[in-house]
């Protein structure tokens, strides 16, 4: 507790001290750490490896800005109306997903985004096509509040992430979440013990693609603009190497991991185009060297552990 | 009245019998074992009643109601418990999360997305209790996945205890054990069963255990019932003695 209010109080003051850019970078980090965590909840805490993430990402991005474009709805208004809307529908996509299990499982989230990703191609009115929505406002309100400067973005950011923190941890203390760990170390004894494990996984994945598809929708405005990339296989691979770099299962790690990966992509492709490609030895160093990931170094190197 | 009766249960895969036409009654109290041979439909039975495996003919009635038709998940919560012949618990939980999440099934709040202190200390008091009936508190703080093979099995025990179960099916608990983790497993079974509050059905291969633990016992041959009684009578029974037991008595 005292930790997350040291960070937080942290990440509040460093609007004062940094440079535009610096800010702008912080803030996209800030989302990409939402995006993150939200995949960790499936990951992390369910052994429900999401490969089509970027779906649930790009579906809040594309909704916000239709209604930041065609309504004068106030921006948090709309940010959080994606979200809930994503988190929706995504009880039917995760309806169907978990028919399948393990990497099954995985190809038909795949299968999903690249449904959207093609939909996205043709559906001109809502999408844009191959242009995409450009021009997305920052809608004023409520009471009063703008969000065109770049502080008052990120802490509308900023606020989303640290509340989404809060439900999630929160969430995996439950009688929930202590399911969900059941179902990760041995789903056949959970059902077996007379649980409706289908039910619990449908549900979180509803919840982990309702928060990404709030991360969308924070994009959408931050960026001003939505495209087809949004919805593209690679963010999805993206954003689960992000999980898996900054330590799967602690919900923080993730974030670190979207700072991390958005901070190293930022070095390379100053010195080369083909920055992926490095970042994939990094990637393999961590899998071999630190299979807990950022956040799995720090416990254990600065913090007695706890369970 | 019988807690459980099954009538005709019959189970083919294509042209194979696993289980052909067992009927049966356990009456409330009581400890069944069933034996036989490999292959002679145990597990099958097992299933069946459990809800694992889809029943081909015949019904399950459990507490008076029909249940042959209801998911596994839904009969557990009517007061079924189960453990596996193939020892099936959280590895990297500790024994005493183990039997936390056993208990917490039985809960109404089970799947309280915030908060659920209450929950949570309900289920911690009864998965407590069971791991002290069967003498694990000395280990209750282990990861369940160190622990040595006698007390997984008796873990797995203890957290189909800790659902406070009307019926109790316990898939051949002494399975892969040593002789002398075999006796003393046999002990705290025989010591939980003394107290007469539980129906115990009971699976068992090794003879000893179960003319030691059994009020009664069911012989199954090629998936049918050939003999039903206590212990003696079916010690007695000429057919289970050519078909199975192979002058062990």
């Amino acid at each position: 507790m005292r930790m997350l209010l040291a960070a937080a109080t942290l990440l509040a003051l460093l609007p004062l001290g940094l440079p535009p850019y610096a800010m702008t970078l912080l803030t996209e980090s800030l989302i990409l750490g939402l995006f993150a965590m939200s995949l960790d909840l499936m990951v992390g805490y369910a052994r429900l490896i999401s490969f089509g993430h970027a779906a649930a990402y790009g579906f809040g991005a594309y909704a916000c800005g239709n209604f930041l474009l065609h309504t004068s709805m106030p921006l948090p208004c709309a940010v959080l109306l994606a979200g809930l809307l994503g988190g929706i529908v995504a009880i039917g996509v995760g309806w169907v997903c978990t028919q399948a299990t393990g990497v099954s499982f995985s190809m038909l989230t795949l299968a999903y985004a690249q449904l959207l990703y093609a939909v996205a191609f043709k559906w001109t009115p809502v999408t844009g096509a191959s242009d995409g929505l450009a021009g997305i406002p920052r809608n004023p309100g409520p009471f009063g509040l703008t969000w065109s400067g770049k502080a008052g973005f990120y802490y509308l950011t900023l606020t989303c992430l640290l509340g989404t923190f809060i439900f999630c941890r929160e969430l995996v203390r439950s009688p929930f979440g202590a399911v969900l760990r059941g179902i990760r170390e041995n789903e056949a004894k959970t059902t077996a013990l007379g649980y409706n494990t289908r039910r619990y996984k449908i549900a979180i994945v509803a919840i982990s693609y309702g928060l990404a598809g709030l991360a969308g929708a924070l994009y959408a405005p931050f960026a001003g603009f939505a495209n087809t990339e949004l919805l593209f296989w690679l963010l999805s691979g993206q954003v689960l190497i992000m999980v898996i770099v900054g330590g799967a299962g602690t919900l923080i790690g993730p974030i670190l991991g979207a700072m991390f990966f958005l901070y190293v992509q930022q070095k390379l492709s100053s010195y080369t185009d083909s920055w992926a490609l490095f970042f994939g030895v990094i990637f393999i160093l961590f899998v071999l060297f630190l299979p807990e990931g950022i956040w799995g170094l720090v416990r254990s190197r600065f913090m007695r552990k706890t369970a | 009245m019988a807690l459980l009766e099954l009538d005709g249960l019959t189970k083919r895969y294509g042209g194979i019998v696993a289980v052909d036409h067992v009927t049966m009654r356990i009456e409330a109290g009581e400890v069944r074992a069933v034996i036989g041979p490999n292959g002679a439909g145990k597990t099958s039975l097992f299933h069946l009643i459990t809800g694992v495996v889809k029943v081909t003919e015949g019904s399950v009635r459990f507490a008076d109601q029909d249940v042959s038709t209801l998911p596994a998940h839904v009969r557990c919560q009517r007061g079924m418990s189960r453990t596996f012949q193939l020892t099936s618990l959280f590895p990297e939980m500790s024994a005493r999360d183990n039997t936390r999440l056993a208990a917490q099934a039985r809960d109404a709040k089970r799947w309280m997305p915030l908060g659920g202190a209450s929950v949570f200390n309900g289920a911690s008091q009864r998965g407590d209790l069971a791991l002290e009936r069967l003498g694990l508190t000395h280990v209750a703080n282990r990861p369940a996945g160190l622990l040595s093979h006698g007390d997984q099995r008796l873990l797995e025990v203890a957290m189909a205890l800790a659902q406070r179960p009307r019926l109790l099916l316990l898939d051949e608990p002494t399975q892969g054990l040593s002789v002398e983790e075999t006796a003393q497993a046999v002990e705290v079974l025989a010591g939980l069963f003394s107290s007469g509050d539980l129906t115990v059905l009971l699976v068992e291969h090794d003879m000893e255990v179960v003319f030691r633990l059994s009020h009664k016992i069911t012989v199954l041959h090629r998936g049918s019932v050939i003999a039903d009684g206590d212990p003696d009578t079916v010690k007695a029974d000429e057919g289970v003695q050519n078909a199975y037991l192979g002058g062990f008595a």
